[in-house]
């Protein structure tokens, strides 16, 4: 049999060979999720609660923080992996991220780096703004209360366009909403700021640009969910997930006034879309990265699509490295984020959010397929290749380990390449 | 000797000015090669020098060329009557009845097979035309007249098929109609270029390219393809797409291949066929709406292009050019809200009353295609070259008769205990693959592959693939099947298609092991 016919078989019939690491290995989890519980199952592992010997944690991010507070006095050995960062919300608290990306095109800057390159384009409205030329991933956003005066100057700047509230804490869509005019945020402020609704002062939001011209298929809006994963921050070891989806509205974009309140619209979360009336439960509004990719190349052209994913790539690597400094790098963990990504009709990627734990929750059949072979792919690429938690692993999977993964980027990779080959490799990335 | 050659060349070329005349590109054509002459690159004294040069320079000539290519394809012998009046009658009697469950679905839902729209009706449906998945409509009485399965019953019968009785031994073979279909070895004679083990796209993207200069197989397909897309010359595009195309480059090598490609004149018919939806209510319409509700709707690899759907399938019911090509015969039915003498119309326009899944002959292109127009014509292309083989009763060695009677030799020939096993628990083995055949595998295998498979039906202008296909499937999963032995439990076997690389599985069932 060809190496393909092979690769046909393993996929038709599942894994033939059995892990050998049969109940070497104790898991402890805050979540009985299927597509969890049936692939510890399948490895043989055996569950043990918090308080017991576990090998391997599959926590909430709550309990990780937790389990790293200095009040717990938890120590863990060298046999032992956690499926979060310590403080993971660098990352994916929208206020953080938005801050630690300024903050590390500031510091590109001050070093002189060409990264931090930086050029004036014209807006659609005419106006002249300058703008990072490679780093300009994230819409123009605001922390509220804290940045208001800020955010009021660079509204003033273009007062037609539509903003977007979303609060730093929450998540799946809730609590967000669109603004068009100063008017309706001071609104906002007053009613927040009222004796009832004390607990609504003290929240922080974020107010980004919104998008207001995304790539539209079938005129409906869509935004990403990408799945990357962290085995490292210093040096950074990253993998991108190949089977992501696009989410989808149920209801046609519609960028009128009367339609800004309409969430079916405009926010792409699965959680706000399947309350709507157009919900389709057997796909879910849901389109493999793959069949994007193949529509894009089909109808755009390979060149355009071909810069799109690798602009992707791009805005996942800065991001990441843009938050590796102040990752606490312990190295009994890792972390898979749900990156949240918009592509405008530009074919230009934006990044929304990262999201610390993506949805392990099965919504379809093809759903349940995919998520079951993430987290399989997730212990594999975690684990060393004997299958039990071992921190003094290098974290250099096999080729096979990788499953659905590719390689983003591994910097201790790229510096051993660097030195014994000074003929310079053009990595991955910089093949564009 | 020379003479005569010369005279039926003449003779020939004559002929083929009065076909190309009565073609419907002939008078923007004339137009052209008018403007052509009046132009200064044309000179009066070396008149038919200057003006083929011109030609060459302008594309007329290589447009010239792609339409006698075109027209020499449509005259395959085709039009002369079937031979076995046993299938034409069968044929005839199979249309009645799916006309007779269409009658009486009407009168049992009150309504009638065609009427004008009212007023509103028409402002509406032309206000969502973009959006017709949000047009309103109770479907919820309306049914499929019939599914692949329903049309394998009927064939079944022509074949002589004797349901098992203990006594009596199970006839399956459609072998005894005297229909003439290739062995495996006839075949690799015609996928050559796969027998033979050339590196083909669909195999593994990043394999090394044979050429000098590309690094992968697929650069290589790159750019050998922009050039011949350049040239488009149809023939060499056609040779070209026997080892594949590339995505990127599909979109425009099908549409030249074929002749779809868009103009204004292309733009004007399609709106005539939206106007006569808009103005005319057939009930199958309302089958249409249902069908693409079943299919693209609720699937994840089309939902999100349902709206262009609704539209390309609405317009194509109302196209007389697809019966034509297909040779069918419609129902003359009168519009009821429409007066003398143009109220009897053909029923539907383009004969064709919609099956389960007929959505999925056109679901594919919406991967290549996002404008309604261009996605129409090269659907209706591909519909009037090869899909109507697929749901008509006919002796053609590429009409769905024939593809079976392939399939069941291919099977019997190569995979004799596979063959016996079906036997033994009483399967017929066509039943198991019949929907991958009927549908051309659209709905079954993923787009990307699928777009693959096609790309060699192009290639090759033949649809001997899709049996070879099922073939193939069913050795590369008969391990599976040897297990079971109820029909269910070998379609489950055979569900999910989502795994399967189509192009090394044909190459590997042509190669000579
Ligand atoms: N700047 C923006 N422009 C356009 N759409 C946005 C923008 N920010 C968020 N959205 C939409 O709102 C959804 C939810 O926003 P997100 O930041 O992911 O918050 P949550 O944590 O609630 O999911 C996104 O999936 C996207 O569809
Ligand atoms: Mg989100």
């Amino acid at each position: 049999m060809n190496p393909e016919g092979k690769k046909m078989a393993a996929s038709l019939y599942g894994r033939v060979n059995a892990p050998t690491e049969r109940c070497r290995v104790s898991f402890c989890t805050d979540m009985e999720k299927s597509v969890l519980m049936s692939n510890f199952e399948r490895r043989g592992w055996h569950q043990v609660g918090p308080d017991d010997e576990w090998n391997f944690y599959w926590a909430s991010t709550q309990t990780c923080r937790n389990l790293f507070s200095v009040e717990s006095g938890y120590r863990m050995n060298d046999n032992q992996m956690i499926n979060h960062f310590p403080n993971h919300y660098e990352l994916s608290r929208k206020d953080l991220l938005v801050k630690n990306i300024k903050r590390y095109r500031k510091e590109l800057e001050r070093e002189g780096s060409p990264l931090a390159e930086k050029a004036e384009v014209v807006l659609h409205g005419g106006q002249v703004v300058t703008r990072y030329v490679h780093l300009d991933f994230i819409p123009v956003t605001f922390v509220l209360p804290a940045d208001y005066n800020m955010f009021v100057e660079e509204y003033r700047k273009s007062p037609q366009s539509t903003w977007i509230m979303k609060p730093c804490g929450k998540s799946q869509g809730t609590g967000i909403f669109l603004i068009n005019k100063l008017s309706k945020l001071k609104k906002w402020s007053r009613e927040a700021k009222a004796p009832f609704h004390p607990q609504l002062s003290k929240e922080s939001y974020v107010i980004s640009r919104y998008i207001d011209n995304p790539l539209l298929i079938g005129g409906k809006k869509f935004d990403l969910r990408l799945y990357v994963l962290v085995t490292s921050f210093r040096p950074l070891k990253a993998y991108m997930f190949q089977l992501g989806f696009c989410r989808f509205c149920t209801v046609k974009y519609d960028t009128s006034v009367t339609e800004l309140d309409n969430m079916y619209v405009h926010l792409t979360n699965v959680s706000v879309q399947k309350h709507g009336g157009d919900y389709n439960s057997i796909h879910g509004g849901k389109m493999s990265v793959q069949n994007l990719r193949l529509f894009l190349e089909g109808t755009r052209g390979r060149a355009v699509t071909e810069k799109l994913f690798a602009a992707i790539q791009w805005l996942i690597v800065h991001s990441l490295k843009a938050v590796s400094s102040v990752m606490a790098n312990d190295r009994h963990c890792f972390e898979c984020y749900g990156y949240d990504i918009i592509i405008d009709n530009q074919l230009k990627p934006w990044l929304v959010e990262v999201n610390a734990s993506p949805s392990l929750t099965s919504t379809t059949v093809n759903d349940r397929i995919m998520k079951y072979k993430l987290i399989d792919n997730i212990l594999s690429v975690v684990l060393p290749p004997e299958g039990v938690p071992d921190v003094r692993w290098n974290k250099v999977p096999s080729f096979e380990a990788l499953g659905n993964f590719d390689l983003l980027i591994d910097e201790e990779l790229l510096e051993k390449e660097d030195s014994t080959n000074s003929t310079s490799r053009t990595s991955k990335n910089n093949k564009k | 000797m020379e003479n005569i050659k010369e005279e039926t060349i003449h003779h020939t070329a004559m002929k083929l000015a009065e076909e190309i005349k009565n073609l419907s590109i002939y008078k923007s054509f004339y137009s052209d090669v008018q403007k052509l002459v009046s132009s200064p690159s044309v000179k009066k004294e070396d008149f038919k020098q200057t003006l083929q040069q011109a030609m060459k320079e302008k594309g007329l000539d290589t447009k010239l060329r792609n339409t006698v290519f075109h027209w020499v394809r449509t005259q395959n012998k085709q039009n002369k009557l079937d031979p076995l009046t046993s299938l034409s009658k069968a044929s005839a009697q199979w249309e009645k009845r799916i006309h007779k469950s269409l009658n009486s679905m009407c009168s049992d839902l009150e309504t009638s097979l065609a009427k004008i729209r009212s007023q509103s009706e028409q402002e509406e449906l032309a206000d969502k035309w973009n959006e017709l998945s949000t047009y309103s409509l109770d479907l919820s009485k309306y049914r499929p007249v019939y599914a692949p399965k329903d049309f394998l019953d009927v064939l079944l019968t022509l074949s002589g098929y004797v349901p098992f009785t203990k006594e009596d031994e199970p006839k399956w073979e459609f072998a005894h109609l005297p229909l003439q279909v290739k062995t495996l070895d006839q075949l690799r004679k015609i996928y050559q270029e796969w027998a033979n083990g050339e590196p083909l796209l669909g195999v593994n993207p990043n394999m090394p390219s044979t050429v000098p200069g590309f690094a992968t197989l697929e650069a290589e397909r790159i750019g050998l393809g922009e050039r011949v897309a350049v040239l488009g010359y149809a023939p060499v595009i056609q040779e070209y797409l026997k080892k594949g195309s590339p995505q990127c480059l599909r979109a425009k090598l099908w549409s030249q291949v074929l002749g779809a490609d868009v103009k204004q004149q292309q733009i004007i018919y399609f709106n005539q066929l939206k106007k006569n939806v808009l103005e005319v209510d057939l009930m199958i319409d309302k089958l249409i709406f249902k069908d693409v509700q079943l299919t693209a709707s609720n699937d994840d690899q089309y939902f999100v292009f349902e709206d262009l759907l609704y539209q390309v399938m609405l317009c194509f019911s109302r196209d007389g050019e697809a019966a034509r090509a297909a040779g069918a015969s419609a129902l003359r039915v009168a519009v009821k809200g429409r007066h003398a003498p143009d109220c009897l119309i053909a029923f539907p326009p383009s004969g064709v009353i919609p099956f389960h899944g007929f959505t999925m002959y056109a679901t594919p292109f919406c991967y290549l295609y996002d404008d309604p127009v261009q996605l129409y014509f090269m659907f209706r292309a591909f519909y009037m070259r090869y899909w109507h083989r697929l749901h008509y009763i006919s002796t053609h060695p590429q009409g769905i008769v024939s593809l079976c009677l392939l399939y069941e030799r291919l099977l019997e020939a190569n995979e004799p205990l596979l063959w016996i096993h079906f036997r033994n628990i009483n399967i017929n083995p066509i039943r198991v693959v019949f929907k991958w055949l009927m549908r051309a595998f659209s709905g079954h295998l993923p787009p990307d592959q699928l777009l693959l498979l096609w790309d060699a039906i192009l290639g090759y202008d033949c649809l001997e693939i899709l049996p070879l296909l099922a073939l193939a499937i069913l050795s590369f999963r008969k391990e599976n099947i040897f297990q079971v032995n109820t029909l269910q439990n070998v379609d489950a076997v055979l569900a999910d298609l989502s795994t399967i690389s189509v192009i090394p599985l044909l190459q590997l069932a042509l190669m000579k092991s």
